[in-house]
């Protein structure tokens, strides 16, 4: 086996592990990992329903933060 | 169908006799509290709880709440509303009565479901809610209604003080060890080719390819995971101390420099697996302590959980309220019922009760009218009145012991650790002897480059992992054996200092004794009736009355409604069946109603009296607890001093102490007593452990070096100690000396082997003997036998 395909692989990997590690450290980051019983029962109230309302929520959220900038825009002095 | 058939309400599930129930088409409700939840959550869509919820039996909604309107008053807004950098409010707050998961998801989905709300995030574990909602929109008090509407109860909390530096410094060695084990567990498969090619030959242009490889995933490890290391070098040369982590930091960057060295030069062979494998290893052994470590915070926040931010104040003929911080002395204030009172000062109206118990520690309430005066940190039982305040609220008696707690808490002594101090001799030789290895082999005619690598190898292998890892394993192991038998240690470095104990301070209410008076002696004068007796001492919660009632020993009676009645707090109740009168209490009672009485007993008395006449005298004793006797000896023969401190007189104390072999007991004791007591016996250079229960004991607790609590304490005093007994018995005090003991032994030993394992491998490489792959096996082979031997111990008990 030549060294250059050695390299190359060592290479690919670590970066696929890399990518690995940085989404389990974005994970941790945003909390999802905080609480584990909320991390075990997800998947048990885990319906179209739920899935529904998350949605919504996350719409709402936008729509909130979307009015407030707005507001700050007025708000500025200018 | 029978009358009596007993259904389950469709909202909290408890069972009920039909006919109780209300009717609702084809569903039954125990309460209008139930039903009300059960429409609202049909209305709202949102009745898959129950689905969810499986038959969980659930608290009813109780309609009697504060009004929620205080929830919108710029003090609390003040003090537990924080605006995010979006402009949006968000605040902490505890939700009372979760019992299921089911629970969780009601509330966070009905919250989130409401106007202008943008999150909210329930932890499953200790029901603490973050919500984060915009203020144009939806009040905070409206947010608590809708938590009450489904039946829960939402109280604030501060959650800068809580969610401390603990946890943050905990998340950040969580980002620390990912990255620390992610590399090292890669750095180990590139090391094994390293190692087959060092056997069987490998071409130099790939072994440099690998050690490129290890240099990348090594670089992270050393700068990002190792910085705790080099901040704790920093701190310890600032403080002229060698600790461990300078000997990390040393160990590992000059061998990352000489492994760059060699993959530059391309000779010899580099050590970056051990670089990281240092790190990784002693990064983990420091996780596992601050992981155990507890906050001081916690505690001081329990304290402060129930000082609301303002008082009312009468100025000018109207009640105003006032922030805490703006009373000044002379300013009128009004006390209600169930409030705690926050400024020291003497009653000008009124009259009523007052709980004095953190004070005090007697659970009796004491009776005040105009000219006495009232002390802070007192809750007010009956009592409406108004109080001059003699003193602002910082140099309240509240906020002196809340200092003075805070002091104690931050000054408490740390004994210093085994490992801490031997790691510092330790790290000092070693850096000694490698420096030293690397002179003489440079005396001896070698080259630089050998004699550097050898004097790296004498520091490689005498990297302190298996030293770093002794202390936390065998601790953990401790921890884990003592919470199987209901014994919670807070911190890992108590069972050591536990250990080193020699003296043992016992609170007697609660902790010797059941604190539950039962009757040992009935005096019948003339026949009576049970029903009544029975009847009577249920009107009132003091533990005399309960001990009474008790003993009547009978479990279903026809309760007697009485005309009339009336507490005589710290006296007893008086009641009425038309005109003839019913007395239950002491014997300051009976000669409250002129009764002439004369009885001689030393235990606490009860006396019933129907109308003018005496019918029976009831003599209570507070119960020794069954296991105190052998446990007290059992702890004097491990030579542990047992000291019995108690704010009770000295008939009593005399004879607790005398029956239970305790040579040494002071009596009458007010807190601050307790507390300076511990002092005293520190300065004696005494290690003391404190037992105790109540809010009494706190300040003894927090000063002394292992405070113990039984699990049937007061909030404060659980917070506030070491060590917590949760099944409140005297033998798992006794369990956890020895549980300390063993950990302590197992703690000497690992630290043992790990150094007897220095002591062969550093001569060796001292003399060149050692190559790269002996000096990582030895590594991990040494944690191991560390690890291994503190399982051992913990199978050990497992099977005692």
């Amino acid at each position: 086996m030549s060294s250059e395909i050695v390299a190359m692989m060592l290479g690919v990997s670590l970066f696929l592990g890399g990518i690995a590690l940085f989404a389990f450290l974005w994970g941790l980051k945003s909390g999802q990992f905080d609480d584990e019983e909320k991390f075990l029962n997800a998947a048990k109230f885990d319906n179209e329903e739920d899935l529904q309302r998350a949605a919504e929520a996350q719409k709402k959220k936008e729509e909130l933060l979307a009015k407030k900038r707005a507001q700050k825009e007025q708000y500025r002095p200018e | 169908m029978s009358e009596n058939e007993k259904v389950a309400c469709d909202h909290c599930h408890l069972e009920f006799s039909k006919d109780v129930m209300i009717k609702d088409g084809e569903h039954y409700f125990c309460c209008n509290g139930c039903q009300g939840v059960y429409h609202l959550l049909s209305d709202e869509g949102l009745d898959s709880f129950y689905d969810k919820a499986k038959g969980v039996k659930l608290t009813p909604p109780t309609q009697q709440y504060e009004d929620s309107k205080n929830f919108d008053s710029p003090a609390f807004y003040d003090k537990f509303v924080k605006i995010d950098e979006n402009g949006f409010a968000r605040v902490a707050l505890v939700i009372e009565g979760i019992h299921c998961s089911a629970c969780v998801w009601l509330n966070e989905k009905a919250l989130q479901k409401m106007d202008g709300i943008i999150e909210a995030n329930i932890n499953y574990t200790n029901n603490k809610a973050t919500i984060v909602w915009d203020d144009d929109i939806v009040k905070l008090s409206q947010i608590v209604d809708m938590i009450r509407a489904i039946g829960y109860n939402a109280f604030p909390y501060d959650p800068s003080i809580q969610e401390s530096r603990a946890n943050k410094e905990r998340k950040d060695y969580y980002f620390r060890m990912a990255v620390a084990i992610f590399a090292t567990m890669n750095v180990m498969w590139i090391a094994v080719a390293q190692y087959a090619g060092y056997f069987t030959g490998i071409k130099q242009d790939m072994k440099t390819i690998l050690n490129i490889a290890e240099w990348v995933l090594a670089t992270p490890v050393l700068f990002y995971s190792g910085w705790v290391f080099f901040r704790g070098a920093y701190y310890g040369m600032k403080t002229k101390t060698v600790n461990m982590d300078i000997l990390v930091a040393t160990g590992a960057t000059l061998t990352y420099i000489y492994s760059i060295y060699i993959t530059l030069t391309q000779s010899g062979e580099a050590y970056f697996d051990s670089v990281s494998m240092i790190i990784t290893f002693v990064l983990i052994g420091k996780f596992l302590e601050v992981l155990s470590k507890k906050s001081v915070a916690d505690a001081l926040d329990i304290m402060g959980k129930d000082i609301p931010s303002e008082v009312q104040v009468l100025r000018d003929g109207s009640i105003v309220p006032v922030k805490l911080a703006d009373v000044e002395v002379g300013d009128i204030i009004v006390i209600t019922s169930g409030q705690k009172v926050l400024f020291d000062g003497e009653i000008v109206k009124g009259e009523g009760c007052f709980d004095e118990s953190s004070l005090t520690g007697e659970s009796e309430p004491i009776c005040k009218s105009v000219g006495d005066s009232v002390i802070s940190g007192t809750v007010s039982i009956d009592a409406d009145v108004q109080v001059r305040a003699s003193k602002d609220f910082e140099h309240s008696t509240l906020s002196h012991l809340t200092n003075l707690l805070e002091e104690s808490l931050n000054k408490k002594p740390h004994i210093q650790q085994l490992a801490n101090k031997l790691s510092e001799y330790f790290s000092i030789t070693i850096l000694a002897l490698s420096a030293l290895t690397f002179i003489v082999w440079l005396l001896m005619g070698h080259d630089f480059e050998r004699s550097f690598m050898v004097a790296i190898s004498v520091i490689v292998i005498a990297c302190p992992c298996a030293l770093a890892l002794a202390t936390p394993v065998a601790t953990l192991v401790g921890l884990g054996i003592a919470a199987r038998r209901g014994i919670l240690f807070k911190e890992a470095a108590q069972l050591e200092t536990m250990a080193k104990a020699d003296t043992l301070l016992l609170d007697k209410t609660g902790t010797l004794t059941l604190g539950k008076p039962e009757v040992v002696k009935e005096q019948r004068f003339e026949e009576y009736d049970k029903n009544i007796l029975a009847s009577l001492t249920k009107l009132s919660n003091h533990p005399v009355s309960k001990g009474v009632f008790n003993s009547l020993d009978i479990e279903e009676f026809d309760e007697v409604c009485f005309d009339s009645f009336k507490q005589h707090p710290s006296m007893g109740i008086e009641a009425y069946v038309g005109k003839t009168r019913y007395l239950g209490g002491n014997a300051k009672l009976l000669k409250y109603f002129g009764i002439d009485f004369e009885y001689e007993s030393e235990r606490t008395l009860f006396f019933f009296a129907v109308d003018e006449k005496v019918v029976a005298v009831f003599e209570l004793e507070d119960p020794i607890k069954e296991d105190a006797k052998q446990s007290i000896e059992t702890l004097k023969k491990r030579g542990i001093t047992p000291i019995m401190l108690t704010g009770d007189h000295k008939k009593i104390a005399e004879k607790v102490a005398s029956e239970l072999g305790i040579e040494r007991f002071y009596y009458e004791l007010a807190p601050e007593h307790k507390a300076a007591f511990v002092e005293d016996m520190h300065k004696q250079n005494h290690i003391v452990v404190m037992v105790g229960d109540g809010i009494n004991d706190i300040l003894a607790l927090s000063q002394a070096d292992i405070g113990i609590v039984m699990g049937s304490g007061s909030d404060i005093a659980i917070e506030i100690g070491d060590v917590v007994l949760l099944d409140d018995t005297l033998s798992s005090l006794v369990e956890s000396f020895k549980i300390a003991a063993t950990s302590y032994r197992l703690i000497k030993e690992n630290l043992a082997l790990s150094l007897v394992y220095n002591a062969i491998t550093i001569p060796l490489a001292m003399a060149g003997y050692v190559i790269p792959l002996v000096a990582a096996i030895s590594m991990s082979f040494s944690s191991l036998l560390v690890v291994g031997n503190s399982v051992r111990i913990k199978f050990s008990w497992r099977r005692g």
